[in-house]
């Protein structure tokens, strides 16, 4: 009897966890069609599919949640005035997880695989984007991000011509710290810490040259994105540093470092994130920690009622609903004829001009030969009362 | 054999110890002569609070090991939960912001209740997976240890999802610094998270020298069948071996999110690895050993940060790399004695 109730138990909690394990993936992948080629023609309808890359759960997730927001916004909005009616394909990237970049490419085979995807918004991080280029570019998907922000994944030629962003790149990004940090907070002592992910390392290098250049002196140094405990670290810095410049992408992990160094004595050092760090966890570490961030048009009348609907403060989605306007707006101009490809819908993101009065980001945007915004300012911004404040 | 073949087959052997030796000759040499003594007091202070945690989390697996010849991978995970479960206490007390107790009351309701369900979990754990696996080849209940490492975590992951978790320590209790002149730092936390650990290995160390319990665990660990023709009730004795060391592994969890803040559902495999390595390095099966071979490891991680290069990020390689050295050299570990097999 006792073996049969052990049994028993044993099996209703496999079967309980294999339902819970099954639910969760015929949910994020119930369309396997055969791969549509670059080139083939889709008949567009109604009802049109686009795929969205972005951390919806993970450690950044608290950052993909409000891409998937602001990009379901855009959607939404735009379907109560028109015929045709968009709608997601979500993938789960799972950014900075134990899982390293391979969700994020089950994720891009997923969209290529299901035929009726004509564009993808995201990925979130570089390094995703790195490593979902394959999978994308073989399925002749153009994808736009509204975060990726490394400078060289749009200069080094491997995805041009299928990969943009509606957010400026780190070089542009180091100009504006390197700017804030020299001649307005007078700063002579920086240590920069990366996290040893492509989108840190090449945004810390782009810093440390700038600051460099500008003759200030530059410690350096790096973390793992699994790491908890910093306080060996945080001993490592030296007491004469004035600024730790921390171009992290999980706000979490840098809310645990800042608050170690408050607990370690050196609360009076100041801290500067950079865009993956623009979250409420960050800006709630008080008066010294500061932020660049993607240029935005706060008084734009859309942002208020986003933040109506969705009680939150927070910007960071943003850039994604520009990215879903730049998508929607290529396969719309794709589809005239009835019918469109991926390659077509490509075509089309590579023309997009969205001028600044209906632009979100307060500036046009239109692409350059590599992806790039051909306009890219960056902002400056102070925790005041726990909420980023722009200053720069 | 001819001499030149024993001479190559012992140059084989050795060569593991001596690429040990030069690597540390070669990181010695980059160490600077000059003492920072900030930095070394720091360290100092980071290693023995990280080595607490370390050390109470190998006292499970050396108590385990000394009573079963088990290596509980499970044992990481344990401690997992035993972080969520103070981090949902806290959050039923009110959360950190505006708890419904005092904060260090809540605290205190945090260990009491992770150690608890801790403790029951790892009685449920050895009754369902290893009990019946008690006599099989060693192999089989290593195989169910991984199994169940696995399923914890997992199962962590399809409740908790892999965000982190915030302790918020500073709201809870309001974090405080001291200082002893200009170079000796240390927090409220720290001081709490070292003398908790040091105050329940010695509570630990008085019920195994000095309870009958503890002499019957003594029993047991010294020969499991001779115990039992004595009267001992094995079951009962080895069940609370798993409480004891489950609870502890639980105070571990709690101690890391009160000091470095966050949890999340996969810690509890790379501080496991930490915890099994102190065992090791102190010698698996004593308790004084395990003690030492976690403030041994969480001072190695701190000084290679502090101190090495690329320490901050390769920290891991030193510590593992000293458990190769020290099983080339002390394969026993420091204070653990060599098996005698009667031949």
């Amino acid at each position: 009897m006792k073996k049969l109730v052990v049994a028993a138990t044993l099996a209703a909690a496999v079967a309980v966890l294999a339902t819970a394990a099954w639910g969760s993936t015929s949910a994020s992948h119930k369309v396997a069609a055969p791969a549509n080629a670059g080139g083939a023609l889709v008949k567009c309808g109604k009802s049109r599919a686009i795929g969205l890359l972005a951390p919806i759960t993970g450690p950044a997730a608290s950052l993909g949640q409000p891409q998937v927001h602001w990009a379901q916004y855009y959607l939404s909005t735009y379907n109560k005035t028109h015929k045709a009616k968009y709608h997601f394909v979500k993938e789960d990237t799972q950014l900075g997880s134990a899982n390293g970049t391979a969700a994020a490419v089950a994720g891009a085979k997923a969209l290529g695989s299901n035929a009726a995807v004509l564009g993808v918004v995201g990925p979130a991080g570089s390094n995703e984007v790195k490593a979902t280029t394959g999978a994308l570019k073989g399925a002749g998907l153009g994808f736009v991000s509204g975060s990726a922000t490394n400078t060289q994944i749009t200069l080094d030629g491997t995805r041009t011509g299928y990969f943009f962003r509606t957010v400026p790149p780190d070089s542009s990004q180091s100009k504006s710290v390197a700017k804030y940090i020299t001649s307005t907070l007078k700063v002579k002592h920086v240590y920069i810490i990366d996290d040893q992910e492509a989108y840190s390392t090449g945004l810390a290098d782009e810093v440390q040259a700038q600051l460099k250049a500008k003759g200030v002196d530059v410690g350096r140094d790096g973390v793992s994105q699994q790491q908890s405990d910093f306080t060996s670290l945080i001993n490592k810095i030296p007491r004469s540093m004035q600024l730790v410049y921390l171009p992290w992408q999980l706000p979490p992990k840098a809310k645990a470092f800042g608050q170690q160094m408050k607990s370690l004595g050196r609360g009076s050092t100041k801290l500067m994130g950079s865009d993956g760090l623009f979250d409420p966890a960050f800006s709630g570490l008080g008066s010294n920690t500061y932020d660049s961030f993607f240029p935005l048009n706060p008084s734009d009348k859309r942002v208020a009622a986003y933040k109506k609907i969705h009680h939150a403060t927070e910007l960071f989605g943003a850039p994604s609903y520009v990215a879903t306007q730049v998508v929607v707006g290529a396969v719309d101009r794709a589809c005239k004829n009835g019918t469109a490809s991926r390659a077509e819908v490509r075509a089309q993101i590579k023309k997009t001009k969205i001028p600044a009065a209906t632009s979100l980001l307060g500036l046009p945007v239109a692409f350059d030969a590599h992806g790039d915004m051909v306009k890219k300012p960056f902002g400056i911004y102070h925790s005041v009362k726990g909420v980023f404040v722009r200053v720069g | 054999m001819r001499p030149a073949t024993r001479w190559a087959a012992r140059f084989l052997c050795d060569l593991p110890l001596v690429s040990c030796i030069l690597f540390f000759a070669e990181l010695a040499r980059s160490v600077p002569l000059g003492i920072n003594w900030s930095l070394f007091f720091g360290e100092l202070v980071s290693g023995l609070t990280l080595g607490s945690i370390y050390a109470l989390i190998a006292l499970g697996y050396t108590m385990v090991y000394g009573i079963l010849k088990l290596l509980n991978f499970a044992h990481g995970d344990v401690y997992m939960v035993g972080a969520f479960i103070g981090y949902f206490v806290l959050h039923w007390l009110g959360g950190p912001l505006s708890p419904a107790v005092t904060g260090w009351f809540a605290v205190g309701v945090m260990f009491a209740v992770a150690m608890l369900g801790c403790g029951a979990l790892g009685v449920g754990i050895e009754r369902f997976a290893y009990r019946r696996l008690r006599d099989a080849p060693r192999i089989a209940p290593l195989i169910s240890a991984l199994g169940v490492s696995i399923f914890l975590q997992n199962t962590a992951l399809l409740l908790w999802g892999p965000q982190f978790r915030d302790y918020d320590t500073f709201d809870l209790v309001g974090v405080k610094s001291y200082h002893i002149g200009t170079n000796f730092f240390i927090s409220n936390v720290q001081i709490l998270t070292i003398s908790v650990s040091i105050g329940l290995t010695i509570v630990l160390a008085l019920v195994v020298s000095r309870t009958r319990t503890g002499k019957a665990m003594r029993a047991t660990s010294f020969d499991r069948d001779a115990a039992e023709m004595m009267g001992i009730s094995i079951d009962r004795v080895i069940s609370f071996t798993f409480f004891i060391g489950s609870a502890l592994a639980a105070a571990g969890g709690v101690m890391f999110g009160l000091v470095f803040g966050q949890i999340f559902s996969l810690m509890g495999f790379t501080a496991g690895l930490k915890g099994f390595t102190a065992a090791v390095v102190g010698g698996i099966g004593s308790i004084p050993g395990a003690v030492l071979g976690g403030f041994l490891i969480g001072l190695t991680e701190a000084f290679a940060t502090g101190y090495l290069p690329g320490g901050s990020v390769y920290a891991n390689l030193y510590v593992f790399a000293l458990l190769i050295a020290m099983f080339l050299i002390r394969p026993s570990g420091l204070l653990g004695s060599p098996a005698i097999q009667k031949v």
